[in-house]
């Protein structure tokens, strides 16, 4: 069970606060896949490292009862002068988890090769991405953070996140930020529309997809 | 975990061993070029000994400082993960700043123990009672510093000349019983000078007057710390990462 209660974030902006979140509550039962709707600047993103503790809210709590992954987008919770393999290493003895093991997955399911003996740096947004999943996929969460990122994969990348994701742990949570109704509408059970601040839960997507259109 | 981010820190940085070399050459040059302004000897203590001693815990000091600067901003990306806490950055920073001090400690004075320049330490305690004081001190005030320079960019660039100013203040390069009456009583109340003179009489045993209170950079250490503390849990709050 992730649990919001009343959270509100602010960021200083020229010489004022721009309130980006303002006391938003939200509960997300194990096995719900919720997706976040919203305009850019909504605060979809800010919501999702809240959520992973990425940031802390100005003020408000957020409660973890299961795991949650770290946000999976463009480039965070990666030391980009570190090649693929170390920052696998990394994340392996963070999460005390065997080495060998991850490094196993991750070899399979990124399919780059050589490449993961490079910084993180040189690599494209797709293959990070392709990283990002592998590793948070090895470390099994009961909870997934994803803002944006299955967008940038090639189409065989798509069918194994789905696979992965979808099929093979279709019991863990998830919470998808993204602009793509497809998306939403096909894995979401539930929508939160983020809109001025405040978010609205809509248990129906398509009423939450409508909503945003409108916005 | 902090062994974790310790092999890390190793790894991200492939000449691991320029952290000891760096302030390697500067003792041992700076040691050089006063052999040769003031004579082998001062005060009765060889002088290469003596400023090689000083000077490694003082680009230590300077080092651990300047490296916390804007520390959390410059490993945002490892916050992803919870596990991580910010306290840990600062702290890796220090240990891994001190190692390579005390790992070129150790090989300068081998090699002037060889070269006779160097006396077998006096009592090894003091010694080391003495690096894990100026160490101590080195990590509270880093744990002021860091959050600081998150928030105020001036900092950043008062930081060289502070490090700088404070060279005769850190008992680097005199004890304090070679100076005037007026100047010693000051001199007790820095933090680095008392760890300094116990360094020194590590070293050298009773062949120098050193005076030491240990009392001052513990004392000065623990008000840094719960400051340091309180300010890098504010910070976090505020902390805005990629």
């Amino acid at each position: 069970m992730i649990h919001c209660h009343n959270i509100s974030k602010s960021y200083p902006m020229g010489s004022g606060r721009k309130q980006v979140l303002n006391g938003l509550n939200l509960t997300v039962k194990p096995g719900e896949h919720v997706g976040f709707l919203g305009r850019n600047g909504a605060g979809k993103t800010t919501l999702i490292k809240l959520i992973g503790g990425v940031e802390l809210p100005t003020s408000g709590r957020v409660t973890r009862d299961m795991s949650v992954s770290w946000p999976l987008g463009f480039g965070g919770g990666f030391q980009g002068s570190l090649t693929g393999y170390d920052n696998a290493r990394f994340i392996a003895r963070i999460y005390g988890h065997e080495y060998r093991e991850i490094r196993d997955f991750v070899e399979d399911f990124t399919e780059l090769g050589r490449q993961l003996k490079m910084p993180v740096k040189t690599y494209s947004s797709g293959m990070r991405a392709r990283l990002a999943f592998a590793l948070s996929l090895a470390i099994e969460f009961d909870c997934y953070l994803i803002d944006e990122v299955i967008m940038v994969g090639d189409a065989n990348f798509h069918q194994k996140c789905h696979y992965e994701l979808f099929e093979k742990r279709g019991d863990r949570a998830l919470i998808l930020a993204s602009h793509s109704p497809d998306l939403i509408r096909e894995f979401c059970d539930r929508a939160l529309v983020l809109h001025h601040g405040q978010g609205t839960i809509y248990s129906d997507v398509n009423e939450a997809l409508e909503i945003y259109s409108a916005l | 975990m902090i062994r974790e981010l310790v092999t890390r820190f190793g790894r991200e940085n492939i000449g691991f061993l320029w952290v000891m070399v760096e302030p390697l050459l500067f003792a041992g040059l700076v040691g050089v070029v006063w052999r040769f302004m003031k004579g082998p000897e001062e005060h009765g203590v060889s002088i290469v000994a003596f400023i090689a001693s000083g000077y490694i815990p003082l680009t230590f000091f300077r080092n651990a400082v300047n490296r916390s600067v804007r520390i959390f901003t410059a490993n945002g990306s490892l916050m992803y993960h919870r596990q991580i806490k910010i306290l840990d950055f600062v702290f890796v920073r220090c240990l891994i700043e001190a190692i390579g001090a005390m790992m070129a400690f150790v090989f300068i004075a081998s090699l002037l123990i060889a070269l006779n320049e160097f006396p077998v330490p006096a009592d090894l305690g003091a010694l080391i009672g003495g690096w894990l004081l100026y160490w101590l001190f080195t990590l509270s005030l880093c744990l002021i510093l860091a959050p600081l320079s998150e928030v105020s960019d001036v900092l950043e660039k008062l930081m060289p000349v502070t490090t700088y100013v404070m060279i005769p203040f850190s008992g680097a390069f005199n004890m304090v019983s070679w100076l005037t009456p007026a100047a010693q009583k000051f001199m007790y109340y820095s933090p680095f000078v008392q760890a300094m003179e116990l360094m020194r009489y590590g070293i050298f045993g009773d062949r120098i007057d050193a005076q030491w209170d240990t009392s001052v950079p513990l004392v000065a250490s623990m008000v840094c710390a719960v400051i340091g503390l309180a300010m890098c849990r504010q910070i976090r709050r505020r902390l805005v990462i990629e």
